[in-house]
């Protein structure tokens, strides 16, 4: 333990391993504080929202004559809340909707239309906690790492440590030293920021153990590089490229790879297909479209017949219909993104640093099967809007304003108790 | 006559596949000064590398204190204080705490009042105790690492090169300092070009060319300790060579 606290008063008493480490601990508590405020302002976006609806349905109560139209003009928030560990890695919450305004109408157009994003806004990613991390940090560990021994050697001091008795306990108590001091620099904004945002302690320690692996990982790459005996200059572009190579290019290919091996429909596409499908519908014999309806839905088969050109039951089956029609590619799109998670699992185990990085996003509740979860919900939900309007418009039940109250809900903390540590 | 605290006999050690120590034969005693001469690539400093375990030998053996250097290296090295030749400190830290730190490394402390002591031996002028050594010249390096180990009181002090960057003053008050070493009973092992520093100190002085012991002199009393002219003779002629 002297050994340890030696070591690390010595090291602080260089001023570039201060700078370094303030500068990572800097960044760490600043991507820490942007990722909590950019969580409040999703949670309040999501409270805000919640509450909208119940003037929103104050409204639609003023002018609904009747089941179809409540069900046409009602919108229901579904929100898919974060995590308490969102914050340290905000992954695809900043791309994917966290909120979406579903009506009972055709869904996959309504899951698809706010996935298209600005690609220069997407493009350099989020100042995160997982950012210093997984592309920082590395950083640090590589400078302080490089010439432990051969800078040494290189001032002529390596001879004279090397005289010392337990001289091999030295070069172990530098390594472990600097591997600490960095896991501290990150570890102490993390647990501050899991404080403030009431994460578990299961789901924190869990963080830290990403935390400490990705220490580990190039504390080791370091020493590996370092023993090769090359001078510091060397180790340091060896390094550096090796650190590119992992964090930049190796995912990146991996990503492309991925992409290649399973192609799958953009969700636009399924949101243009559906849409096509559904206006058909206008132009399809009222008949035909509601016989189509019932081989599917015989349940709904004993309804009354159409008396009128339009009537709610007609334009509702033929928005299930359009869905109906784009439901295989609905399900190769998800299938799709499963194995492309599958897949990129697969790849962390290859590049670690990639795979930590998944971890963490797992952690966090923000990464892909996360955002296919979501998606999942709100589907049941949906289906669960339907259950409650077909029968106003199916079986032609008066529809009155205290009906609005029986309206399913859609339960926005499903997310967060899911993902505040169950990796 | 005390027992010797460094023995190597018949020791072969080779390095890039060339025989840099071919059968050296050496004892230091305690209490004797022994310099150890030789022309470049004689074998000088691999032989200082050797008993510090840093290298390990091809065949013969090396004892320090009884220990094997290459199977029991630290307790060859709590026995041993060394001087390297190109003395090299943490710049960012004052002579002081360069002092405690390197102390600290062998598992010691030593007292404020030891401290002052060993830097008014060495003559390193008070002011430079607590600057940053970044700015010392190579002879207040010097001064510093003889302190350290005169610090950590050893049986044994290797030394390579020690009076290379020293004035002559601080070269005579070192010669001084290793006197009283040897009046402790310290063995010294001193690696030196220096032919006239070494017969004013060493109690022995061995000639070393291709790797072992080609000759050997001895001090004898009186102010002439040793006959300078075979002296100058065998190391100018074994540098010529």
């Amino acid at each position: 333990m002297s050994t340890l606290l030696r070591e690390a008063a010595f090291l602080l008493r260089q001023r570039s391993a201060i700078v370094g480490v303030l500068i990572l601990t800097l960044l760490a508590t600043l991507a820490t504080g942007l990722g909590l405020a950019e969580v409040a302002r999703q949670q309040d976006s999501i409270a805000r929202a919640v509450a909208l609806q119940a003037i929103d349905e104050a409204a639609v109560a003023r002018f609904v004559e009747d089941g179809g139209s409540a069900a046409y003009y009602s919108f229901h928030v579904a929100a898919d809340a974060p995590s308490n560990l969102a914050f340290a890695a905000l992954g695809q919450r900043d791309l994917a909707p966290f909120i979406m305004r579903i009506r009972a109408l055709a869904l996959e157009g309504q899951l698809y239309e706010n996935e298209s994003t600005n690609p220069e806004v997407a493009l350099p990613g989020r100042f995160d906690f997982a950012f210093v991390l997984f592309y920082l940090a590395p950083l640090l560990l590589i400078a302080l790492l490089h010439d432990l021994v051969s800078g040494e050697r290189e001032a002529g001091r390596w001879t004279l440590l090397q005289s010392a008795p337990r001289s091999r306990g030295l070069w172990g108590a530098r390594v472990l030293v600097r591997a600490l001091i960095v896991f501290a620099a990150l570890g102490v904004p993390l647990c501050a920021g899991a404080m403030l945002s009431g994460a578990a302690p299961t789901g924190v320690l869990a963080a830290l153990g990403v935390v400490a692996l990705t220490v580990v990982f190039w504390t080791a790459v370091s020493l590996a590089v370092a023993r090769s005996g090359w001078r510091s200059a060397v180790n340091a572009t060896s390094l550096a490229a090796i650190w590119f190579g992992l964090t930049l290019v190796a995912p990146s290919a991996a990503h492309l790879v991925v992409n290649a091996i399973v192609p799958m429909p953009q969700g636009a596409e399924l949101l243009r297909a559906n849409r096509e499908a559904v206006h058909a519908g206008w132009d399809l014999p009222q008949d035909a479209t509601m016989q189509r309806f019932f081989v599917t839905h015989p349940e709904w088969s004993d309804t009354p017949a159409l008396r009128q050109p339009f009537h709610w039951k007609w334009y509702f089956a033929f928005q299930q219909l359009g869905d109906e029609h784009v439901a295989r590619q609905s399900q190769e799109y998800r299938d799709g993104i499963a194995r492309r998670e599958a897949l990129a699992r697969t790849a962390g185990w290859v590049l670690p640093p990639l795979g930590l990085q998944q971890a963490l996003h797992r952690l966090a509740g923000t990464d892909g099967t996360a955002q296919l979860a979501y998606q999942q919900r709100v589907r049941e939900f949906h289906a669960r809007l339907r259950e409650f309007y077909y029968p106003y418009m199916f079986n032609e039940q008066p529809f009155r304003n205290t009906d609005f109250g029986l309206a399913p809900r859609f339960d926005t903390g499903a997310g967060s108790s899911r993902a505040s540590g169950q990796p | 006559m005390h027992e010797p605290v460094i023995a190597i006999r018949s020791l072969k050690l080779d390095r890039g596949g060339r025989a840099v120590l071919d059968g050296l034969d050496l004892e230091v005693r305690a209490g004797e000064v022994h310099a150890l001469l030789g022309g470049n690539g004689a074998g000088k400093s691999t032989t200082l590398a050797a008993i510090l375990g840093f290298l390990k030998p091809g065949s013969g053996s090396i004892h320090v204190g009884g220990h094997c250097p290459s199977r029991e290296p630290d307790e060859v090295r709590r026995a041993i204080a060394f001087l390297p030749e190109n003395v090299a400190l943490y710049e960012h830290l004052s002579a002081w705490e360069n002092l405690s730190y390197f102390l600290s490394l062998a598992g010691e402390t030593r007292e404020p009042a030891a401290m002052e002591q060993a830097l008014n031996a060495v003559q390193l002028h008070a002011q430079a105790w607590n600057t940053r050594a970044g700015g010392f010249s190579k002879g207040m390096r010097q001064k510093t690492a003889i302190a350290l180990a005169l610090l950590r009181r050893t049986p044994i002090l290797l030394l390579d090169e020690p009076t290379t960057g020293l004035d002559p003053a601080a070269t005579h008050e070192f010669n001084r300092l290793l006197g009283a070493q040897r009046d402790r009973g310290v063995a010294v092992l001193m690696v030196t070009h220096d032919l006239l520093g070494a017969a004013q100190v060493a109690d022995r002085i061995s000639m070393l060319r291709g790797g072992r012991v080609v000759r050997e002199w001895t001090a004898s009393p009186g102010p002439e300790r040793f006959a300078l002219a075979p002296l100058y003779q065998a190391f100018t002629g074994e540098s010529a060579q």
